[in-house]
C-alpha cells in the first residue's frame, strides 16, 4: 500500500503533500480508473467469458453476446467516464465558488432546472424518450444559471452568498412546480420517476458526442480559473490585491459549471453524491490547490460512479439498480468517515 | 389591518365550520335525488366490500380506477371516470373513447377522485377497482355519494367483467362475447394444439414506464389469457413470488431469450411494435436471436385484458400470429 507523506505547507493552512506525491497518487488513480473501466466492460448482469468480451472488442463478430459488450457495456462504460469526470470537476468547482466544502453541484438548483425541463417535456409537449430528454435537461440548467446569475448579482458583483441562495429558492420553486406537474400527469410522473434516480443505463453514444464539445470547453474554463480560485480561497481582498478578477472569475466557474452539470444531467439524469463527495477526496490528498483537485476529480468521480454502477448491476441481479441510488449509499458512509476525520478537507 | 393571533384562530375556525356545513349539506342531498334509488327497485350485487343493494337499472355510474374501460366495453356510458392512460385509450374503437371523452373527469387515478365532483354528478352507483388499501381511504367518502361496488386487483378479468356487468346492468352484449370467447378458445387449441404442447413461449413487453435500456418478461396482461385458457408453456413467477414483468431486465438479457422457442412481444393494432417496445426490436441482440431469424418472434395486438372485447381482439390477433408460425424443423 502507498501512503502520501505529508508537509507543512506554512502557517495556517492544511498539511499537503509535495508534488512527487500528487504525481504518484494521480498515477495511482489512473491506474485505478483504468481497472474501473476494464471490469466495467467485464462485468454485468449476465455471465460473459472473457475470451468473448476480448473478441467483442478485437475482433468483433454477430455473435450475440459480443453485441451485450459492444452495444450496453462499452457505451455504459463511457457514458460512466464522462459523465462522472463532468461531476467530478463540478463539485470541486462550486465547492471552491462558494468556499463551502458541503456545496454540491446542484446546489445553484441546476439539477431542478433541468428536472422540471424534462418534465415540462414529458408532461406537457409528450417527449417520450431518453434522447428527447436531454437539449432539455442541458437549456433547463442553462436558463437556471442565468436567474441565478441576475439573481445573485449585487452592487459589488456577484455574491457567492446570495448565488447559492438564489439557486436554493429557484430549486425550490421548480422542485414544487414540477412536482404539481408530475403529480397531475401519471406519464411525466412515471418518466420522471426514473430519470430523477440518475442512471447511465440505455445511454446510447450518440447521447454522448453532442454533449462533450460542451464538457471540453467547460474543462478548459475550469483549468483557467483555478489559479484565480486559490487565490479567492484566501478572501477576496487577498485575491483582489494579487490581481484577481473577482466577477469574471466567478461568472466563468459558473458558466463552466453549468456546462459539466447540465451536461452530465442531459446524460444521465441528476446523480448526487459524486460531485460533493469526490472533490473532499481530492482535496483531503492532494490539499488546497485547485489544479490538482480538478485533476484528482477528474479521475476520481469516474471510479466511484463505475465502481457504484457495476455493483448496482450485480447485487440486485438479474435487476439493476440505477448508479444514482448505488452513489448515495456508497458516497454518503464515506463521507461520513472523511467529515469526522480530525483534519477535514476544509478549503 | 392586522389581526390578532386569537382573531387569526377565530376566522380559520369559522372558515372550517362553514367549510364543514358546506360539504355535509352536498352530501346530505345526494342520496335522496339518486335515480336508481328514487325508483325504488334494487338489486343485491357481491363485490370485494361486501353484499350490496344497488339501483336495478342505474343511470348514473361512476367507474373509478380498472372499471372504465370494461364497463364501457359492455356498452355502459359512465357520467364520471378517472383518468385513462393516453397508450390504453389510443387502443380501444374510436365509439368507446368517445363515451370516455364524454364522462366527467374526476381525477388522474383512484386514490386521486374528487369527490366534491364525484358528488356533484350525483350518481346513482360507483363501481371501482383499485388496490385495497387506496380503496379504504375512501370508501365511507364514495359511500356516502352512492351506493359502492369494489373489486381488488386481485380479482380475475372474468369475474370483474361479470361483476361489472351485473352491477351496472349491461349484461346484454356479455352473454355473445362469452359464446364468441368460448368458440375461440376452442378453435385455437384444436388448430395449433399440437404447437401448443410441444413449444417453450416466452412472452417481452416494455412499457411507456419502463427505465430506459430495460424490457421486462412480461407475465401478466394478456398473456395470462394464453396461459390460463389456452395452456400455452409461458414463464410465470413462483407461487407467492412477484410477476415477473415487474423486474426491469436491461437490455444485455435479451441475449436470455435464445432458449426460448417462440417469443411473443406486444405490436399495436397496425402490426407495428409498441412505441415503447420498438427500442428491443431495434437492438442487434434483438436480431440475432435464433426466434427472430426463423420467424418465430410474434407480434401480438393486446387492446386490454379486463373485459371480453379486448381479449377477442387480443385472441383474433394471437390467432394470425400463431398462423405464421413455420412448422419446426
Amino acid at each position: 500500500m502507498t501512503t502520501l507523506s505529508l508537509r507543512h505547507d506554512g502557517p495556517g493552512t492544511a498539511t499537503v503533500p509535495g508534488p512527487r506525491r500528487r504525481v504518484t497518487g494521480l498515477v495511482l488513480a489512473l491506474v485505478a480508473l483504468l481497472a474501473v473501466l476494464v471490469l466495467s466492460v467485464m462485468i454485468g448482469s449476465t455471465t460473459i467469458a472473457p475470451s468473448v468480451v476480448w473478441d467483442a472488442l478485437f475482433h468483433p463478430s454477430a455473435d450475440i453476446d459480443q453485441f451485450a459488450i459492444r452495444d450496453y457495456r462499452l457505451p455504459r462504460t463511457i457514458v460512466g467516464l464522462v459523465v462522472g469526470a463532468a461531476l467530478g470537476v463540478a463539485g470541486a468547482l462550486i465547492q471552491a465558488l462558494t468556499r463551502n466544502p458541503l456545496a454540491d453541484p446542484g446546489i445553484l438548483g441546476l439539477h431542478a432546472g433541468a428536472s422540471f425541463a424534462v418534465t415540462v417535456a414529458v408532461g406537457l409537449l409528450g417527449v417520450r424518450d431518453i434522447a428527447g430528454y436531454m437539449w432539455f435537461a442541458f437549456a433547463g440548467a442553462l436558463i437556471v444559471t442565468l436567474m441565478v446569475l441576475a439573481l445573485g448579482a449585487t452592487r459589488q458583483g456577484q455574491s457567492p452568498t446570495v448565488m447559492v441562495l438564489a439557486g436554493v429558492c429557484v430549486g425550490a420553486v421548480l422542485r414544487g412546480a414540477g412536482s404539481a406537474l408530475e403529480l397531475t400527469n401519471p406519464d411525466a410522473f412515471d418518466a420522471m420517476r426514473s430519470w430523477n434516480a440518475g442512471s447511465i443505463v440505455g445511454r446510447p453514444l450518440d447521447l454522448v458526442w453532442p454533449i462533450l464539445p460542451f464538457l471540453a470547453v467547460a474543462l478548459i474554463l475550469a483549468v483557467a480559473v483555478a489559479g484565480p480560485l486559490n487565490a479567492m480561497a484566501m478572501g477576496d481582498d487577498l485575491a483582489v490585491a494579487q490581481g484577481v478578477r473577482l466577477a469574471r472569475t466567478r461568472v466563468l466557474a459558473i458558466i463552466a459549471l453549468t456546462l459539466l452539470v447540465g451536461g452530465a444531467t442531459a446524460i444521465a439524469g441528476p446523480i448526487g453524491f459524486a460531485g460533493l463527495m469526490v472533490p473532499h477526496v481530492a482535496r483531503w490528498i492532494v490539499g488546497p490547490h485547485q489544479r490538482w483537485i480538478f485533476a484528482y476529480s477528474v479521475v476520481l468521480a469516474p471510479i466511484l460512479l463505475l465502481a457504484s454502477d457495476i455493483l448496482g448491476r450485480i447485487i440486485m441481479h438479474p435487476s439493476e439498480i440505477p448508479v444514482g441510488i448505488v452513489t448515495a449509499f456508497v458516497g454518503a458512509p464515506v463521507l461520513i468517515a472523511l467529515v469526522r476525520r480530525k483534519k477535514a478537507s476544509g478549503l | 389591518m392586522h389581526k390578532t393571533p386569537l382573531a387569526r384562530r377565530g376566522t380559520a375556525l369559522v372558515a372550517a365550520l362553514l367549510s364543514t356545513t358546506l360539504v355535509l349539506t352536498a352530501c346530505g342531498s345526494d342520496g335522496a335525488d339518486t335515480g336508481g334509488t328514487a325508483a325504488g327497485e334494487t338489486r343485491t350485487v357481491t363485490g370485494g366490500n361486501g353484499t350490496i343493494q344497488v339501483p336495478a337499472d342505474p343511470k348514473r355510474v361512476a367507474t373509478i380506477g380498472n372499471t372504465t374501460l370494461p364497463f364501457i366495453d359492455m356498452g355502459g356510458k359512465p357520467v364520471g371516470v378517472t383518468e385513462v392512460g393516453a397508450s390504453e385509450l389510443g387502443l380501444i374503437p374510436a365509439e368507446q373513447k368517445a363515451t370516455f371523452e364524454a364522462a366527467t373527469n374526476l381525477g388522474s387515478s383512484g386514490d386521486q377522485v374528487d369527490m366534491e365532483k364525484l358528488a356533484g354528478l350525483k350518481p346513482d352507483l360507483i363501481l371501482a377497482q383499485l388496490p385495497g388499501s387506496e380503496f379504504e381511504q375512501i370508501k365511507k367518502q364514495l359511500e356516502s355519494i352512492a351506493p359502492t361496488v369494489f373489486w381488488g386487483l386481485d380479482v380475475e378479468w372474468k369475474a370483474l367483467a361479470d361483476g361489472v356487468s351485473a352491477a351496472g346492468n349491461v349484461t346484454a352484449g356479455l352473454t355473445e362475447q362469452k359464446a364468441k370467447f368460448k368458440d375461440k378458445i376452442a378453435k385455437i387449441q384444436q388448430t395449433y394444439g399440437q404447437i401448443i404442447g410441444a413449444t417453450k413461449f416466452v412472452n417481452v413487453d416494455r412499457w411507456e414506464s419502463s427505465d430506459p435500456g430495460t424490457f421486462s418478461i412480461a407475465d401478466f396482461g394478456c398473456v395470462e389469457i394464453a396461459q390460463g385458457d389456452l395452456g400455452i408453456d409461458f414463464p410465470r413467477a413462483a407461487a407467492g413470488a412477484d410477476p415477473l414483468g415487474w423486474t426491469a431486465l436491461p437490455f444485455e438479457q435479451i441475449a436470455g431469450l435464445s432458449k426460448y422457442d417462440v417469443i411473443t412481444y406486444p405490436v399495436d393494432a397496425a402490426g407495428r411494435p409498441k412505441a415503447p417496445f420498438a427500442p428491443v426490436v431495434a437492438t442487434n441482440t434483438w436480431k440475432a436471436l435464433p426466434a427472430v431469424n426463423s420467424g418465430r418472434a410474434l407480434g401480438v395486438f393486446c387492446p386490454g385484458n379486463n373485459s371480453y372485447g379486448p381479449v377477442l381482439q387480443y385472441l383474433d390477433s394471437l390467432d394470425t400470429a400463431l398462423a405464421t408460425l413455420p412448422a419446426k424443423e
